[in-house]
Protein backbone atom coordinates (compact mmCIF):
# COMPACT_ATOMS: atom_id res chain seq x y z
CA UNK A 1 0.00 0.00 0.00
CA UNK A 2 1.52 3.32 -1.12
CA UNK A 3 1.47 6.13 1.44
CA UNK A 4 2.74 9.70 1.49
CA UNK A 5 2.46 9.93 5.26
CA UNK A 6 2.67 7.48 8.13
CA UNK A 7 -1.01 7.59 8.97
CA UNK A 8 -3.90 6.09 7.04
CA UNK A 9 -7.66 6.12 7.35
CA UNK A 10 -9.25 2.86 8.54
CA UNK A 11 -11.41 2.77 5.41
CA UNK A 12 -8.49 3.12 3.02
CA UNK A 13 -6.50 0.52 4.94
CA UNK A 14 -9.41 -1.93 4.84
CA UNK A 15 -10.04 -1.35 1.14
CA UNK A 16 -6.45 -2.10 0.21
CA UNK A 17 -5.51 -4.84 2.68
CA UNK A 18 -8.73 -6.40 3.97
CA UNK A 19 -7.74 -5.58 7.58
CA UNK A 20 -10.56 -3.78 9.39
CA UNK A 21 -10.26 -1.73 12.57
CA UNK A 22 -12.84 -3.13 14.99
CA UNK A 23 -13.38 -2.71 18.76
CA UNK A 24 -11.65 -6.04 19.34
CA UNK A 25 -8.62 -5.08 17.22
CA UNK A 26 -7.42 -5.26 13.64
CA UNK A 27 -9.34 -8.08 11.99
CA UNK A 28 -9.20 -10.02 8.75
CA UNK A 29 -11.26 -13.15 8.27
CA UNK A 30 -11.21 -15.08 11.53
CA UNK A 31 -8.05 -13.37 12.80
CA UNK A 32 -8.10 -10.36 15.13
CA UNK A 33 -4.96 -8.69 16.49
CA UNK A 34 -5.42 -6.44 19.53
CA UNK A 35 -3.80 -3.10 18.76
CA UNK A 36 -5.41 -0.24 20.68
CA UNK A 37 -2.33 1.92 20.15
CA UNK A 38 -2.83 1.75 16.37
CA UNK A 39 -5.74 4.21 16.46
CA UNK A 40 -4.78 7.85 17.01
CA UNK A 41 -7.06 10.38 18.65
CA UNK A 42 -8.14 11.68 15.25
CA UNK A 43 -9.27 8.20 14.21
CA UNK A 44 -6.39 7.67 11.79
CA UNK A 45 -4.26 4.53 11.99
CA UNK A 46 -0.55 4.74 12.82
CA UNK A 47 1.23 2.96 9.98
CA UNK A 48 4.32 2.12 12.04
CA UNK A 49 2.14 0.39 14.64
CA UNK A 50 0.28 -1.47 11.87
CA UNK A 51 3.63 -2.57 10.46
CA UNK A 52 4.79 -3.90 13.82
CA UNK A 53 1.54 -5.51 14.95
CA UNK A 54 0.57 -7.14 11.66
CA UNK A 55 4.05 -8.02 10.42
CA UNK A 56 3.73 -5.74 7.42
CA UNK A 57 7.15 -4.48 6.27
CA UNK A 58 7.41 -0.74 5.75
CA UNK A 59 9.76 0.34 2.96
CA UNK A 60 10.47 4.03 2.38
CA UNK A 61 11.98 6.30 -0.20
CA UNK A 62 13.10 8.84 2.37
CA UNK A 63 14.21 11.41 -0.16
CA UNK A 64 10.76 11.56 -1.72
CA UNK A 65 8.74 10.90 1.43
CA UNK A 66 6.95 7.90 -0.09
CA UNK A 67 6.32 4.65 1.73
CA UNK A 68 5.07 1.19 0.81
CA UNK A 69 3.43 -1.01 3.42
CA UNK A 70 3.79 -4.60 2.35
CA UNK A 71 1.47 -7.53 3.00
CA UNK A 72 1.44 -9.37 6.31
CA UNK A 73 4.10 -12.04 6.67
CA UNK A 74 2.03 -14.75 8.30
CA UNK A 75 3.69 -17.71 6.68
CA UNK A 76 1.21 -18.14 3.82
CA UNK A 77 0.09 -15.71 1.15
CA UNK A 78 -3.55 -16.22 2.16
CA UNK A 79 -4.81 -15.72 5.71
CA UNK A 80 -8.43 -16.29 4.74
CA UNK A 81 -10.24 -18.06 1.91
CA UNK A 82 -12.66 -15.16 1.53
CA UNK A 83 -11.77 -13.65 -1.84
CA UNK A 84 -10.62 -10.05 -1.43
CA UNK A 85 -12.37 -7.31 -3.32
CA UNK A 86 -10.55 -6.39 -6.50
CA UNK A 87 -11.38 -3.30 -8.50
CA UNK A 88 -9.44 -2.73 -11.70
CA UNK A 89 -9.96 -0.98 -15.03
CA UNK A 90 -11.10 -3.02 -17.98
CA UNK A 91 -8.94 -3.15 -21.09
CA UNK A 92 -11.68 -1.46 -23.06
CA UNK A 93 -11.59 1.92 -24.73
CA UNK A 94 -13.22 3.64 -21.77
CA UNK A 95 -11.20 1.76 -19.11
CA UNK A 96 -14.36 1.31 -17.05
CA UNK A 97 -13.65 -0.03 -13.56
CA UNK A 98 -14.79 -3.56 -12.76
CA UNK A 99 -15.37 -5.01 -9.30
CA UNK A 100 -14.87 -8.71 -8.69
CA UNK A 101 -17.79 -8.64 -6.25
CA UNK A 102 -20.10 -7.95 -9.20
CA UNK A 103 -19.78 -11.66 -9.99
CA UNK A 104 -21.11 -12.81 -6.60
CA UNK A 105 -23.42 -15.74 -7.25
CA UNK A 106 -21.29 -17.13 -10.08
CA UNK A 107 -18.16 -19.23 -10.09
CA UNK A 108 -15.09 -17.23 -11.13
CA UNK A 109 -11.86 -18.39 -12.70
CA UNK A 110 -9.49 -15.45 -12.11
CA UNK A 111 -6.48 -15.72 -14.42
CA UNK A 112 -3.35 -13.56 -14.25
CA UNK A 113 -1.40 -13.10 -17.48
CA UNK A 114 0.95 -10.50 -18.95
CA UNK A 115 2.30 -9.25 -22.25
CA UNK A 116 5.83 -10.11 -21.18
CA UNK B 1 -0.21 -15.83 -24.92
CA UNK B 2 -3.40 -17.76 -24.34
CA UNK B 3 -6.07 -15.08 -24.13
CA UNK B 4 -8.04 -16.65 -27.02
CA UNK B 5 -7.97 -19.92 -25.11
CA UNK B 6 -9.32 -18.32 -21.93
CA UNK B 7 -11.98 -16.52 -23.97
CA UNK B 8 -13.03 -19.83 -25.56
CA UNK B 9 -13.22 -21.43 -22.11
CA UNK B 10 -15.35 -18.54 -20.88
CA UNK B 11 -17.77 -18.98 -23.79
CA UNK B 12 -17.97 -22.70 -23.05
CA UNK B 13 -18.49 -22.38 -19.30
CA UNK B 14 -20.63 -19.25 -19.06
CA UNK B 15 -23.85 -21.28 -19.44
CA UNK B 16 -22.67 -23.43 -16.52
CA UNK B 17 -22.38 -20.39 -14.27
CA UNK B 18 -18.64 -19.83 -14.58
CA UNK B 19 -17.13 -16.47 -15.55
CA UNK B 20 -13.52 -16.24 -16.62
CA UNK B 21 -11.84 -12.99 -15.55
CA UNK B 22 -8.41 -12.21 -16.97
CA UNK B 23 -6.03 -9.71 -15.38
CA UNK B 24 -3.05 -8.37 -17.30
CA UNK B 25 -0.14 -7.68 -14.94
CA UNK B 26 1.33 -4.94 -17.09
CA UNK B 27 2.73 -1.68 -15.81
CA UNK B 28 1.95 -0.25 -19.25
CA UNK B 29 -1.61 -1.21 -20.28
CA UNK B 30 -0.78 -0.33 -23.88
CA UNK B 31 1.49 -3.39 -24.04
CA UNK B 32 -1.41 -5.68 -23.16
CA UNK B 33 -3.97 -3.97 -25.38
CA UNK B 34 -3.02 -5.60 -28.72
CA UNK B 35 -3.40 -9.06 -27.20
CA UNK B 36 -6.81 -8.13 -25.87
CA UNK B 37 -7.92 -6.58 -29.14
CA UNK B 38 -6.92 -9.77 -30.96
CA UNK B 39 -8.79 -12.01 -28.53
CA UNK B 40 -11.94 -9.84 -28.54
CA UNK B 41 -12.96 -11.01 -25.08
CA UNK B 42 -16.55 -11.04 -23.93
CA UNK B 43 -15.33 -11.91 -20.43
CA UNK B 44 -14.09 -9.22 -18.01
CA UNK B 45 -10.59 -8.39 -19.21
CA UNK B 46 -8.81 -6.22 -16.66
CA UNK B 47 -5.42 -4.57 -16.30
CA UNK B 48 -3.44 -4.30 -13.08
CA UNK B 49 -0.61 -1.85 -13.66
CA UNK B 50 0.41 -1.96 -9.98
CA UNK B 51 0.44 -5.78 -9.67
CA UNK B 52 -1.92 -5.54 -6.68
CA UNK B 53 -3.49 -8.84 -7.73
CA UNK B 54 -0.21 -10.61 -6.92
CA UNK B 55 -0.28 -9.46 -3.34
CA UNK B 56 -4.00 -10.05 -2.80
CA UNK B 57 -4.14 -13.57 -4.25
CA UNK B 58 -0.52 -14.74 -4.05
CA UNK B 59 0.43 -14.95 -7.71
CA UNK B 60 4.16 -15.09 -8.41
CA UNK B 61 4.21 -15.90 -12.13
CA UNK B 62 1.92 -15.96 -15.15
CA UNK B 63 -0.27 -17.57 -16.14
CA UNK B 64 -1.67 -18.41 -12.73
CA UNK B 65 -5.26 -18.61 -11.52
CA UNK B 66 -7.52 -18.94 -8.50
CA UNK B 67 -11.00 -20.44 -8.37
CA UNK B 68 -13.75 -18.57 -6.50
CA UNK B 69 -17.15 -20.09 -5.75
CA UNK B 70 -20.60 -18.45 -5.80
CA UNK B 71 -20.22 -17.21 -2.22
CA UNK B 72 -16.97 -15.39 -2.93
CA UNK B 73 -14.85 -18.09 -1.29
CA UNK B 74 -11.59 -19.29 -2.80
CA UNK B 75 -11.71 -23.00 -3.51
CA UNK B 76 -8.27 -23.20 -5.10
CA UNK B 77 -5.26 -20.98 -4.26
CA UNK B 78 -2.91 -19.33 -6.73
CA UNK B 79 -1.34 -21.99 -8.93
CA UNK B 80 -0.18 -22.26 -12.51
CA UNK B 81 -2.97 -22.45 -15.04
CA UNK B 82 -3.00 -23.42 -18.69
CA UNK B 83 -5.71 -24.05 -21.20
CA UNK B 84 -3.85 -24.58 -24.45
CA UNK B 85 -1.20 -27.21 -24.99
CA UNK B 86 2.21 -26.28 -26.38
CA UNK B 87 4.28 -27.73 -29.17
CA UNK B 88 7.36 -29.11 -27.47
CA UNK B 89 8.53 -31.59 -30.09
CA UNK B 90 8.72 -29.88 -33.48
CA UNK B 91 12.25 -29.04 -34.60
CA UNK B 92 13.28 -25.48 -33.80
CA UNK B 93 13.72 -23.17 -36.78
CA UNK B 94 17.23 -23.23 -38.19
CA UNK B 95 19.52 -20.25 -37.97
CA UNK B 96 18.40 -19.00 -34.57
CA UNK B 97 21.05 -17.40 -32.34
CA UNK B 98 22.54 -19.84 -29.83
CA UNK B 99 21.05 -17.94 -26.90
CA UNK B 100 17.56 -18.16 -28.39
CA UNK B 101 17.94 -21.89 -29.01
CA UNK B 102 19.03 -22.38 -25.39
CA UNK B 103 16.09 -20.32 -24.16
CA UNK B 104 13.53 -22.15 -26.29
CA UNK B 105 14.99 -25.49 -25.25
CA UNK B 106 14.61 -24.56 -21.60
CA UNK B 107 11.09 -23.23 -22.19
CA UNK B 108 10.10 -26.56 -23.72
CA UNK B 109 10.90 -28.24 -20.41
CA UNK B 110 8.12 -26.28 -18.69
CA UNK B 111 5.44 -28.88 -17.88
CA UNK B 112 2.42 -28.81 -20.17
CA UNK B 113 -0.52 -29.02 -17.77
CA UNK B 114 -3.23 -27.83 -20.15
CA UNK B 115 -5.21 -31.06 -20.54
CA UNK B 116 -5.32 -31.87 -16.84
CA UNK B 117 -6.07 -28.30 -15.86
CA UNK B 118 -8.92 -27.98 -18.33
CA UNK B 119 -10.44 -31.27 -17.15
CA UNK B 120 -10.32 -30.09 -13.53
CA UNK B 121 -12.00 -26.77 -14.34
CA UNK B 122 -14.76 -28.56 -16.25
CA UNK B 123 -15.29 -30.94 -13.33
CA UNK B 124 -15.64 -28.02 -10.91
CA UNK B 125 -17.98 -26.20 -13.29
CA UNK B 126 -20.30 -29.22 -13.35
CA UNK B 127 -20.04 -30.45 -9.75
CA UNK B 128 -19.26 -27.31 -7.75
CA UNK B 129 -18.40 -28.14 -4.13
CA UNK B 130 -18.70 -31.86 -4.88
CA UNK B 131 -15.80 -31.65 -7.30
CA UNK B 132 -12.72 -33.44 -5.98
CA UNK B 133 -10.73 -30.37 -7.05
CA UNK B 134 -12.64 -27.90 -4.85
CA UNK B 135 -10.77 -27.37 -1.59
CA UNK B 136 -12.05 -26.34 1.84
CA UNK B 137 -11.10 -22.88 3.17
CA UNK B 138 -8.49 -24.40 5.48
CA UNK B 139 -7.01 -26.39 2.60
CA UNK B 140 -6.88 -23.28 0.40
CA UNK B 141 -4.97 -21.32 3.03
CA UNK B 142 -2.61 -24.21 3.69
CA UNK B 143 -1.96 -24.67 -0.03
CA UNK B 144 -1.36 -20.99 -0.73
CA UNK B 145 2.23 -20.02 -1.49
CA UNK B 146 4.61 -19.22 1.37
CA UNK B 147 4.92 -15.62 2.50
CA UNK B 148 7.65 -14.97 5.04
CA UNK B 149 9.21 -11.65 5.95
CA UNK B 150 11.41 -11.71 2.86
CA UNK B 151 8.45 -12.30 0.54
CA UNK B 152 6.48 -9.49 2.21
CA UNK B 153 9.40 -7.08 2.12
CA UNK B 154 9.92 -7.91 -1.54
CA UNK B 155 6.27 -7.08 -2.23
CA UNK B 156 6.65 -3.69 -0.54
CA UNK B 157 9.82 -2.93 -2.51
CA UNK B 158 8.19 -3.95 -5.77
CA UNK B 159 5.10 -1.84 -5.14
CA UNK B 160 7.21 1.18 -4.21
CA UNK B 161 9.19 0.68 -7.40
CA UNK B 162 5.98 0.50 -9.43
CA UNK B 163 4.80 3.75 -7.89
CA UNK B 164 8.10 5.50 -8.55
CA UNK B 165 8.17 4.20 -12.12
CA UNK B 166 4.83 5.84 -12.78
CA UNK B 167 5.41 9.07 -10.86
CA UNK B 168 9.16 9.73 -11.25
CA UNK B 169 10.63 7.42 -13.85
CA UNK B 170 12.32 4.09 -14.35
CA UNK B 171 15.63 5.03 -12.77
CA UNK B 172 13.90 5.79 -9.48
CA UNK B 173 12.25 2.36 -9.52
CA UNK B 174 15.32 0.25 -10.23
CA UNK B 175 16.89 0.17 -6.71
CA UNK B 176 13.61 -1.04 -5.23
CA UNK B 177 13.05 -3.62 -7.96
CA UNK B 178 16.59 -4.91 -7.50
CA UNK B 179 15.82 -5.28 -3.80
CA UNK B 180 12.59 -7.12 -4.57
CA UNK B 181 14.45 -9.53 -6.84
CA UNK B 182 17.03 -10.26 -4.16
CA UNK B 183 14.48 -10.69 -1.39
CA UNK B 184 12.15 -12.99 -3.34
CA UNK B 185 13.90 -14.67 -6.26
CA UNK B 186 10.95 -17.07 -6.60
CA UNK B 187 8.67 -14.28 -7.80
CA UNK B 188 8.89 -14.20 -11.58
CA UNK B 189 6.44 -11.31 -12.01
CA UNK B 190 8.80 -8.96 -10.16
CA UNK B 191 11.69 -10.01 -12.35
CA UNK B 192 10.04 -10.39 -15.73
CA UNK B 193 8.20 -7.07 -15.51
CA UNK B 194 11.43 -5.22 -14.67
CA UNK B 195 13.60 -7.08 -17.16
CA UNK B 196 11.24 -6.49 -20.06
CA UNK B 197 11.30 -2.74 -19.45
CA UNK B 198 15.06 -2.86 -20.03
CA UNK B 199 15.05 -5.11 -23.08
CA UNK B 200 12.01 -3.91 -25.03
CA UNK B 201 12.87 -1.33 -27.72
CA UNK B 202 10.78 1.83 -27.68
CA UNK B 203 7.41 1.30 -29.30
CA UNK B 204 7.86 -2.46 -29.67
CA UNK B 205 5.77 -5.25 -28.12
CA UNK B 206 7.01 -6.51 -24.75
CA UNK B 207 10.19 -8.53 -25.06
CA UNK B 208 9.71 -12.05 -23.73
CA UNK B 209 13.31 -13.23 -24.22
CA UNK B 210 14.66 -10.96 -21.47
CA UNK B 211 18.40 -11.39 -22.01
CA UNK B 212 21.08 -10.20 -19.56
CA UNK B 213 21.29 -6.47 -18.87
CA UNK B 214 23.67 -4.23 -16.99
CA UNK B 215 20.85 -3.14 -14.69
CA UNK B 216 19.71 -6.40 -13.11
CA UNK B 217 21.74 -9.35 -11.92
CA UNK B 218 19.36 -11.92 -13.37
CA UNK B 219 17.77 -12.78 -16.69
CA UNK B 220 15.19 -15.34 -17.77
CA UNK B 221 17.41 -18.13 -19.02
CA UNK B 222 20.03 -18.04 -16.28
CA UNK B 223 17.47 -17.63 -13.50
CA UNK B 224 15.35 -20.52 -14.77
CA UNK B 225 18.44 -22.71 -14.87
CA UNK B 226 19.47 -21.57 -11.40
CA UNK B 227 16.06 -22.50 -10.02
CA UNK B 228 16.29 -26.05 -11.31
CA UNK B 229 15.35 -25.67 -14.94
CA UNK B 230 12.11 -25.31 -16.88
CA UNK B 231 10.73 -28.37 -15.12
CA UNK B 232 10.47 -26.30 -11.91
CA UNK B 233 9.30 -23.06 -13.49
CA UNK B 234 5.62 -23.35 -12.65
CA UNK B 235 3.59 -23.78 -9.47
CA UNK B 236 2.09 -27.09 -10.48
CA UNK B 237 -1.45 -27.64 -9.16
CA UNK B 238 -1.53 -30.38 -6.55
CA UNK B 239 -3.78 -32.53 -8.76
CA UNK B 240 -1.28 -32.63 -11.63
Amino acid sequence: MILDQLTVSPAAFADRTGWEAKPEGLCKGDICVPAPEAVATDGQLDVQVLSQKLGMPLVSDSARGIHALGPEANGRSLTTAVAPELELPTLSADRNPFKLSALHGRKVLLVAWASW
Amino acid sequence: MSLPGWQALHAELEPLGVTVVTVALDIDPAKAQPWVDAAAPTHPSLVDSAHITNELFGFNNVPMAVWIDETGTLVRPAESASIEGRDTTSPLPEGLPDRVVELMTEARKIPDIADGYRAAVLDWAEKGPDSEFALSPAEVIEASLPRDTHHAEAAANFELGQHLFRTVGKDAAIPFWRAAHALDPTNWTYKRQAWTLETTPEGEPSDMMQPPTEVYEGNWLDDVRASGGGENYITRPSFL
